[in-house]
């Protein structure tokens, strides 16, 4: 089996999700979790080979001369995301399958969510940038799907659409940040860019490159001023929550960071960007937990805040904070994939996920309960489960930032706080106290089917917090390693550390966390939280709706401005562009020196000249429309007599034939055609003279400029010479008609006669619609 | 004889008149629609397999006293409009007939105004280029209002006659200047000339209008809107696709050719063009809801991100051109045989995207279709319309144009909305029972399915034929080289 192969089980899996759900109904969700756990076996088979310092990669070409390849590359850190991905995956399948198992469209679940760890393993597996933007997109696609699950709730697909809007767009600006870097780089593998940190951060390019690549990252996870599509999200079936929105989608951003970390950090720019947001995210969103009674709304924000510390811990960047992320994301995607397969599964039995009517479930369904417990403990980073060690590193990663390590720390506990009073949130309230009931809706045990995703979970929590040499030289330390860009990196993690800083800020933080509880309802009903909510929470969706109303609004004016429909009104904008555009190229482009020689002009040609200015005007300032034609006819006329003067009467008769044909016709129009009743303003009459005139003005220097370049008589010598001597004829315009240019009076009557073929059909057509006309009226 | 070589070279052109001639007479002798459909189908057919065989195996060529050329980019050019021309015929017939308008005349119409593509998109000298594209926008204003008795269909057949004729006057006054300016009419000619001066400026510049025009590129894209959306839906398929192509295509030749030595200098203006373009186009497809305007629209902000291309003036950018209206011609005709198809059940407020609500379930296939089109217009990966993206973009990231590039993605981030949004109407709105859709004919879905399945072909494996292209440029007889 290749990674390749692995991706690809994954993707044809989908296809048969729909048949699944329909031929092995309950079962199905079993049998298909059989898919990620295969992927999941494969992967474990690495472990091995990568703790012992290697890595793997795998390469298929795709575009060759383009330099894109279908490449994976697999070290500690791919590795430990790809486990998380097909192990958590395994349990959403079995989980999805009973949560869903009334729902008609199961089949449905299944394929998107198949297609979204696919491309998540793809995520986190490609090398090559564009195969790892592809797949990117995709989980936006498939996520869209997911999240709009409920597809016949104007909620769901407003939520659906906002996180489409949010996280596609950010992935184009990732896509060109990410070709700005391999045009730096030379290459388009990542695994290549990371020698070379140096040339990039020192190109005049890396501060673009930089901004684009995080507006992907940020808005993919949520950071601040994005944070507000995640809990938005929350409309999506509670499996597609557990997964997307707690351990995989959400946390590519935090990947990708960590992932181009070698590559793009060591300079001030990355250090207080990413800190920076990162810390404020963690804050911000830690608060907006507490004023929420819906159990999603709660572990999306703390889910919001637990990315926000991962930032800003790459932020950070030194070795405290790298092992510091690879033990966070472990042990978050562990509790919060748990935390929120229990809030489902208290929703489905009790029928509501709000804690205001529910309480005391824990004698009706004791294992949700327990489960839900140790998560919510290892969330709020008690000791002995892993969420504490991963607490206690975060904590000693700020103390030893090299900038505002107290600022830092500040916030961390702050934050943390807020967490401590949401896990209590989460899992005392609804499970202890009195047995309370929504609806009067009888409540028990959830099917083996949606514990067992919980359990395994959190007793992972403990079995890691108790026995943490189980992973940290099998998978954290090449998992840290690869982040810092120092693949020999060892980590030792150890529960007991002795009475430190950190110890001592973790109780303080317990202490207030659990003070915060007690006093939570007050805190909640309180103004300040509320206003706090709604600035913070609601402020950014409301800009979002801002801005998407903004640009339609925009459109929609800009729309009936520019498109009216008048065909009058397009020629002028047509005309007014190209006087701008010719003009200004021949301005910039030339000199425009032009000598205008009026000595050889006799009266009479001035006195046409006259006569066509005057007729113009005339034609201009008619008040009808005939006297304008009969105008035009005369500078017609006129400019026939100017042909007569320079001794070209065949041109002159053309130009006299033509004329009167053409009033005549225009003439014939405009007796059958009604009065116009549009009174013109005197400001449009004054622009459009301006526009005429200056269109008249840059056609007039070109023809001057025309004058001026000196006459080639090549071909009036070519003809002279040669049409008695070549072709025995004395009437040169003859000559040249029937002789030089024989191919095209021929090419003229083919016309003639394609053109009679068609006035033929066109007669019999006549004559045809005629006899059916008469046919349908008797 | 080298005329008959000529000629022998010239095959899919030739094929295409001949068959114009007859289906025309066909019509003159009153024989029946059928009749006339198939003999149109037999000829296009024809010249389709030899077009595709040029595509493949005909070296690069100058016939006719290098006014034209063959094989190369001229292969690839007659390729794609023959193609885009062999199913909108299919389209049209089922749809003329559908709307209860099956007018003979549209046959030979197609016929010539695809000859006038053709001689457009191999033009190897100013004169042909003009012959083409005159001979391609007569038979366009008149198959605009085909439709006689439809007010708006004649309404935008007036309008663009009345602003074609008028950016013709410009694009003839652009040739006059530039053979003033440079003594020839011969693209590679022109293109040894380096001395600029006023006469040649004013000759590039006006050729250039003439050309935004018939792109229709902002700003001189008003008549697009009206006209697309006035002209018979499949019709409108064949503009934006076959027609624009053949313009594209003539216009790299002209850059490639007869400005490779302003190339740089061009690159601001088109990169204006392409900003204002993308901006624009894209900005007022969100507010349209009429499917049929918001395709119209969206061809504009498609034309922008080509802009981009020439903006590069590179070798990559030019080939990157050629890519996209390759991809962009499998999913736009695609997707108006789509909404065609939903058109002809209805009526033409059919269009209307409220009215699209459910219809996804219904015949789900076509449903599948749209979206699959849908997808890869906005761009979105394993599309060939991605890839038509990536190329362009990274060629004008490679050309510095970073910023244009950056808009340009974020432009093409807002095109997911319109887009999208047909398919939420399609899969995620409950629909009125009220609207059934008939049986779609077996060709006519063959033909969708045909065009999806190469829009993901070349979405997952566009190496053959960008290498392809690439090869047009960098190893062309026909470039011309540095004096």
């Amino acid at each position: 089996m290749t990674i390749l192969a692995a991706l690809l089980l994954i993707f044809s899996a989908a296809f048969f999700g729909p048949a699944a759900a329909k031929y092995l109904k309950k079962s199905s969700g079993w049998v298909l979790a059989l898919v990620p756990f295969t992927v999941f076996a494969y992967l474990l088979s690495f472990i091995p080979v990568i703790s012992g310092g290697d890595v793997v990669k795998e390469s298929w070409v795709w575009v060759s001369y383009l330099g894109v390849n279908m490449s994976f590359y697999l070290d500690g850190f791919s590795l430990m995301f790809g486990l998380i991905v097909s192990g958590i995956g395994t349990f959403i399948m079995i989980y999805g399958g009973g949560y869903l198992a009334a729902d008609s469209n199961l089949g449905r679940f299944y394929f998107s969510i198949l297609l979204f760890m696919g491309a998540m393993m793809g995520v986190v597996l490609a090398d090559n940038i564009v195969a790892l933007f592809i797949f990117w997109e995709l989980t936006s696609i498939s996520s869209y799907l997911l999240i709009g699950y409920k597809y016949e709730k104007e909620d769901s697909r407003k939520s659906a659409l906002q996180a489409l809007l949010v996280t596609g767009s950010g992935g184009l600006a990732l896509l060109a940040g990410l070709i700005i870097l391999s045009m730096i780089t030379g290459t388009m593998e990542i695994s290549e860019m990371f020698g070379q940190s140096g040339l990039v951060a020192e190109h005049p390019w890396y501060l673009g490159a930089l901004i684009l690549i995080l507006i992907g990252a940020f808005t993919k996870s949520a950071q601040f001023p994005f944070h507000f599509w995640l809990p938005g999200a929350m409309a999506a079936p509670t499996p597609v929550s557990a997964y997307l929105h707690s351990a995989t989608m959400v946390k590519a951003g935090v990947y990708l960071l960590a992932r181009l970390n070698p590559v793009l950090s060591g300079t001030l720019e990355w250090t207080y960007i990413v800190t920076g947001f990162g810390a404020v995210t963690m804050l911000v969103a830690a608060w907006l937990a507490i004023a929420h009674t819906d159990l999603k709304k709660v572990l999306a924000y703390t889910t919001v805040m637990a990315l926000g510390t991962l930032t800003m811990l790459i932020g950070m960047g030194h070795e405290y904070a790298v092992k510091a992320v690879a033990v966070f994301i472990l042990s978050h995607s562990l509790y919060k994939g748990a935390l929120f397969m229990v809030a489902g599964t208290v929703d489905h039995e009790a029928g509501t996920r709000d804690i205001r009517f529910i309480s005391g479930l824990r004698k009706t369904m004791p294992m949700t309960a327990a489960f839900g417990c140790i998560a919510a403990l290892s969330m709020a980073g008690v000791a002995p489960l892993l969420g504490f060690i991963g607490k206690e590193l975060v904590y000693e990663a700020a103390l030893s930032s090299v900038s505002f390590p107290m600022v830092l720390i500040g916030m961390a506990v702050l934050a943390n706080i807020a967490v401590v009073a949401s896990s209590g949130i989460v899992a005392i309230r609804p499970f202890f106290g009195e047995y309370k009931e929504y609806n009067n809706k009888h409540v028990h045990e959830a099917p083996l089917s949606m514990w067992i995703g919980p359990g395994v979970l959190s007793v992972l929590s403990i079995l890691f917090g108790i026995l943490p040499f189980l992973i940290d030289t099998a998978i954290i330390s090449k998992a840290a390693g690869a982040i810092a860009g120092t693949p020999d990196l060892v980590v030792s993690l150890k529960l007991w550390h002795g009475i430190n800083a950190p110890l001592i800020l973790s109780i303080i933080t317990l202490l207030s966390g659990i003070g915060l509880y007690l006093v939570w309802n007050k805190v909640r009903e309180s103004g300040a939280v509320q206003a706090y909510d709604r600035i913070m929470g609601q402020g950014p969706v409301k800009g979002y709706e801002g801005w998407l109303n903004g640009t339609l609004g925009l459109a929609a004016a800009q729309t009936k401005f520019f498109q009216n429909g008048y065909l009058r009104y397009y020629m002028l904008c047509i005309v007014a562009f190209f006087v701008v555009l010719v003009g200004y190229t021949m301005l910039v482009k030339t000199d425009m020196i032009i000598v205008a020689d009026f000595s050889d002009i006799y009266f009479y040609e001035w006195t046409l000249a006259g006569v066509i200015v005057i007729a113009a005007f005339a034609a201009v300032f008619a008040g009808s429309g005939l006297v304008a034609i009969a105008a035009l006819g005369v500078v017609g006329y006129s400019i026939a007599l100017l042909y007569i003067l320079f001794s070209a009467p065949d041109l002159a008769i053309t130009q006299v034939l033509v004329e009167t044909l053409t009033v005549i016709l225009v003439a014939l129009v405009l007796i059958h055609l009604p009065q116009s009743k549009v009174k013109v303003s005197m400001g449009s009459k004054v622009r459009d003279g301006i526009l005429a005139g200056s269109l008249g003005l840059i056609v007039t220097l070109i023809m001057l400029a025309v004058l001026n370049t000196e006459f080639d008589p090549f071909m009036t010598d070519y003809f002279a010479e040669n049409s008695y001597v070549v072709a025995y004829g004395r009437n040169i315009v003859n000559v040249i008609l029937v002789d030089f240019r024989a191919l095209d009076t021929f090419g003229e009557i083919v016309v003639i006669g394609v053109a009679g073929i068609g006035v033929y059909a066109l007669i019999k057509l006549g004559k045809k619609v005629i006899t059916k006309k008469e046919g349908t009226t008797a | 004889m080298e005329i008959i070589n000529d000629l022998l070279l010239f095959l899919p052109a030739t094929i295409v008149a001949i068959g114009g001639l007859t289906v025309m007479m066909l019509d003159g002798y009153k024989a029946r629609s059928r009749t006339i459909y198939t003999t149109t189908m037999v000829f296009l057919g024809i010249a389709l397999g030899v077009a595709s065989w040029d595509l493949l195996m005909q070296a690069p060529e100058l016939i006719f006293s290098d006014m034209a050329g063959a094989g190369g980019t001229a292969a690839f050019g007659t390729f794609i409009v023959v193609f885009g021309t062999f199913f909108t015929v299919i389209l049209t017939h089922d749809y003329l007939i559908g709307v209860k308008h099956n007018f003979p005349q549209v046959y030979p119409l197609l016929m010539f105004c695809t000859f006038g593509m053709i001689v457009l998109a191999t033009a190897n000298d100013l004169v042909t280029v003009f012959v083409g594209l005159e001979t391609m926008s007569v038979c366009l204003y008149a198959l605009a209002g085909i439709i006689r008795d439809k007010r708006l269909g004649v309404e935008s057949a007036l309008k663009y006659f009345v602003m074609g004729a008028f950016s013709t006057g410009f694009f003839l006054y652009g040739i006059t200047l530039l053979y003033g300016a440079t003594g020839s009419t011969s693209l590679p000619e022109i293109g040894a000339y380096t001395d600029g001066g006023l006469i040649y400026w004013g000759g590039v510049s006006l050729l250039l209008v003439a050309f935004m025009f018939k792109v229709s590129a902002v700003p001189f894209h008003m008549w697009t809107p009206d006209v697309y959306t006035g002209s018979p839906t499949t019709i409108t398929a064949y503009m934006s696709t076959a027609g624009k192509t053949a313009s594209f295509v003539a216009l790299v030749l002209i850059l490639d050719r007869a400005m490779p030595f302003i190339a740089t200098e061009l690159t601001a203006t088109f990169s204006i063009i392409a900003l204002l373009t993308m901006i624009l186009g894209n900005a007022v497809a969100m507010v349209q809801d009429n499917v049929k305007r918001m395709l119209a629209y969206s061809s504009i902000a498609h034309v922008g991100y080509l802009f981009v291309g020439l903006a590069a003036g590179s070798v990559a950018g030019y080939s990157a051109v050629l890519f996209y209206l390759l991809a962009y011609t499998f999913m736009n005709v695609g997707a108006f045989g789509v909404v065609a198809y939903y058109e002809k059940n209805h009526d033409v407020h059919f269009n209307n995207v409220e009215s699209y609500a459910g219809l996804g379930y219904q015949r789900p296939i076509m449903g599948v279709l749209l979206s699959i089109f849908l997808f890869s217009l906005a761009g979105i990966p394993i599309s060939a319309g991605f890839n038509a993206k990536y190329l362009v973009f990274s060629a004008g990231i490679e050309a510095g144009l970073v910023s244009l590039v950056v808009v340009g993605v974020l432009a093409s981030a807002a095109s997911a909305y319109y887009y999208l949004r047909v398919m939420v109407y399609l899969y995620f709105r409950e629909g009125k029972e009220s609207v059934s859709l008939i049986e779609p004919k077996k060709v006519y879905s063959f033909s969708l399915v045909f065009l999806a399945l190469l829009t993901l072909y070349f979405g997952v494996v566009p190496g053959g034929v960008t290498e392809m292209i690439y090869g047009y440029f960098s190893d062309s007889m026909l470039t011309a080289t540095a004096p």
